[in-house]
């Protein structure tokens, strides 16, 4: 196989991988929120909250759309364009992907249409139980998913046997060193992006003085959620670097630009800023704090980390620079989301539920407004610095990405990739035309719950 | 029993479920496919939103049971995967594409004005597509995925056959769910569609007796071949009964109908294929997991399979009933 096709075969899996998940993880976040709103609603029954269930719906179905279609070239490409990858791995990496559309997949599917037009057909509670299980459907769509692709970060419990993979340990293999950390991080970076996104666009309502009432609710419940969860993230961010450094030093040291591996009794500096070069196995230049990084990476003074100078060139990740800069965005990111989220609960105390108070704070709403595309950047950043730093691995020790790309015609590759891109576009920007749309319209205050329904619905009745 | 039987029980056991899943996916995308297909051919805007209506609430999760199969695939027969996918590239990127067409589509067709027409006409020709590709697919595993020009022939026409078939379905399942112009012409599209899917058929089978190695060899074994005549009489049946009821103005029998129809051609593929899974290529022995990985998914996908069959019939039952379009 051409070198150029494995390049066109990454090149594809990334630019499918990107666009994917800027959309589950809305999913995840936005339908956990809605469970949130319509319990509020079903527990109240102000109807407010039934509003709110309403409004954000819509924006779920757009964005849920665009996810499953963008998801289905995920599960196919690890057949057609990793062909031998596939073989090797199917045995756990294959049946962990079926219980994802078995498990999760289906149930989000199965209800999510009771969720969109069951409004009116079935009772309050069986509603309710509809979103519970499109939440759960999608939450447990990213524990699977994290589950394997942790084990070929940190692959357990299997061994090699006549070159084909058995699975020794299903406890091991699921349970993987990276599995909790990959899991959990993931799981809390969706939840920050539907969060940030509500309150982003509660924000904008908030600084445009359109229906306040309305949306301080959103606002509040975003912001009381979020101060909790981006502590939490950043503790998580912190727990799985360490996991990186003891799991995947080629990694740990990729995403630090940390070259010489520190002698005993001394700890590793740490660099603040620098440009890591692969040719020259340095750093161009850096901006060092010294003993940092064995605190930072190992939770303590002389901890050692291994440098990229101990280990060999050919097992070293590519394109440092990116790993060093995507690692630093995206955890920068996260510390932003704190401060903001902190800098709002301490306005919330000073204006005290005084709503012009409030609503005076425009450069608050504003820096929300402008916080929304950041929970994005900081989930792709994140995907490069786990997905990139593992090379060049695709399954981390076990099998080489050179090794795992299927023999196909680099212009198939290209054309296929050619044509997804088109596609993407086109949805990316409908989306986009479609949500401002939603935006412009806003909520519909006028919209009263749905009487219970009637025992015999035999008709099915088109809504317009 | 020794330990090669029962990786035998448990690889054969996984062909049946996949084989399910196949059904699954084929009977319930087919009919929401055929609805898209047959939305190419109505010029009113309200009829189509009367057709695509119908299909709103399901379309999602008939779509699901492909990518659950998908991975069912993966895991228990990870060089099947393999070498289908890497073989099928070209129709399977294109199968991919048209998926995204009609799904991304049939939500956006919601949220637009002015571009509603682009959506709709989007919908319809990604559902064609989505037909002609898996007609493609199925072609090609059938011939062994060798190529030429009887095989390209004879894929031509498993393509005819899918996109008649989901057509069929998609004509029976509006003939369920609408009232008026749109049930009196789904009527007349059932008619038609069955007459193409049932000639091609019967060609395909020809074709497989004088092309393919399946039709060849395995067609040969004992037994094998009475139990296809069997299920061709069935079929004969049910193709009857599908005009019959077409005529007598069932609402409900002609879809059922062409559930068995397409069962009893499924029932044949699967006899067909046994014990391969490509045809003189790969066997399902030496395409399967290990026993460790088998059961464990059983355990997995075997506890959840009914559940999922529970609330998608929940679905459909919830949305049961005519779509009746009331003006505001």
């Amino acid at each position: 196989m051409s070198l150029e096709a494995l390049h066109l075969a990454r090149g594809q899996f990334a630019m499918t991988a990107i666009f994917h998940i800027l959309w589950p993880i809305l999913t995840i976040s936005l339908s956990a929120f809605l469970l949130v709103v319509e319990t509020l609603w079903v527990k109240t029954n102000e109807v407010v909250w039934y509003r709110h269930a309403r409004f954000w719906s819509k924006l779920l179905l757009l964005n849920f759309a665009v996810g499953v279609v963008s998801g289905i070239p995920m599960e196919f490409q690890f057949g057609t364009n990793w062909g031998p990858f596939s073989n090797f791995t199917g045995q756990f990496f294959g049946n962990i992907l079926g219980f994802e559309g078995a498990m999760a997949f289906m149930l989000e599917a199965g209800f999510v249409g009771i969720m969109m037009l069951g409004w009116g057909r079935v009772p309050k509670g069986v509603h309710l139980f509809a979103t519970a299980m499109v939440a759960l459907g999608s939450t447990l769509s990213a524990f699977w998913i994290m589950v394997a692709n942790s084990w070929m970060q940190t692959p357990a419990g299997v061994a090699v046997e006549n070159g084909k993979l058995v699975v020794t340990s299903y406890m091991k293999a699921i349970f993987n060193p990276d599995m909790i950390w990959g899991v959990t991080h993931m799981w809390f970076a969706a939840l920050e992006t539907g969060l940030v996104v509500v309150a982003g666009i509660s924000a904008y309502y908030l600084f445009k003085r359109r229906n306040p009432e309305f949306f301080v609710r959103s606002f509040k419940v975003a912001l009381l959620l979020l101060a909790f969860i981006a502590p939490v993230q950043i503790w998580l961010g912190d727990s799985s670097g360490v996991d990186v450094f003891e799991t995947q030093p080629a990694k740990g040291a990729a995403i630090e630009g940390h070259w010489e591996t520190n002698a005993p009794g001394t700890g590793a500096s740490w660099s603040l800023l620098a440009w890591p070069d692969k040719a020259k196995q340095g750093n161009d230049w850096s901006l060092e704090v010294p003993g940092m990084l064995s605190v930072l990476g190992t939770h303590s003074l002389h901890g050692q980390v291994k440098g990229l100078k101990d280990i060999p060139v050919a097992d070293q990740p590519p394109m440092l620079p990116l790993l060093y800069y995507a690692f630093r965005a995206m955890a920068g990111i996260g510390f932003l989301f704190m401060v903001l989220a902190f800098w709002t609960i301490y306005v919330f105390r000073k204006t005290r539920g005084n709503m012009q108070a409030l609503l005076d704070q425009k450069k608050l709403f504003l820096a929300w407004v402008l916080a929304i595309p950041l929970p994005y950047i900081a989930v792709e950043c994140g995907w490069i610095v786990r997905e990139v730093g593992r090379q060049p691995w695709v399954v981390y020790g076990l099998l080489r990405t050179e090794h795992a790309a299927s023999a196909i015609s680099p212009t198939a590759i290209s054309g296929s990739m050619l044509m997804f891109a088109a596609f993407y576009v086109v949805l990316i920007t409908s989306f986009f035309v479609f949500a401002r749309r939603w935006l412009k319209n806003g909520p519909d205050l006028t919209l009263t719950p749905p009487a219970e329904p009637a025992p015999r619905t035999t008709q099915q009745a088109i809504e317009y | 029993m020794n330990a090669v039987t029962t990786q035998e029980l448990l690889s054969n056991a996984w062909f049946g479920i996949i084989g399910l899943m196949l059904v699954f996916y084929v009977v319930t995308d087919g009919f929401d496919l055929g609805v898209g297909i047959l939305t190419l051919f109505r010029r009113d805007e309200s009829d189509r939103d009367v057709m695509i209506q119908s299909i709103g609430h399901v379309w999602d999760a008939n779509e699901t049971w492909l990518v659950a199969l998908g991975g069912a695939l993966f895991g228990a027969f990870p060089a099947a995967y393999s070498l289908l996918l890497t073989q099928l590239y070209v129709p399977v990127m294109l199968l991919i594409a048209s998926l995204i067409m009609r799904g991304a589509s049939i939500e956006f067709r919601h949220a637009a004005h002015r571009s509603k027409r682009v959506w709709d006409a989007v919908f319809g020709i990604g559902s064609l597509l989505t037909a002609i590709c898996q007609g493609i697919v199925l072609g090609k595993v059938l011939t062994g995925l060798v190529p030429g020009v009887d095989s390209a022939a004879f894929i031509a026409i498993t393509a005819i056959g899918v996109v008649s078939g989901y057509s069929l379905l998609g004509a029976t399942w509006l003939i369920k769910k609408t009232t008026g112009a749109i049930e009196d012409a789904s009527r007349r599209y059932a008619t038609y569609a069955v007459f193409t899917t049932v000639i091609a058929a019967i060609v395909v089978s020809l074709g497989t007796v004088k092309i393919t190695t399946v039709g060849v060899t395995r067609w040969d074994d004992v037994g094998v071949f009475h139990v296809l005549l069997a299920l061709a009489v069935l079929a004969a049946a049910a193709f009857v009964y599908i005009l019959y009821a077409i005529r007598m103005r069932g609402e409900h029998s002609p879809f059922i109908a062409s559930m068995v129809l397409f069962v009893v051609s499924f029932a044949g593929l699967a006899i067909s294929l046994f014990p391969y899974i490509v045809p003189g290529q790969l066997s399902i022995a030496s395409a399967a997991s290990d026993g460790t990985t088998l059961v464990f998914m059983l355990f997995g996908i075997g506890i959840v399979f009914p559940v999922m069959i529970g609330y998608n019939l929940f679905q459909y039952h919830l949305f049961r009933g005519k779509v009746v379009p009331i003006k505001h």
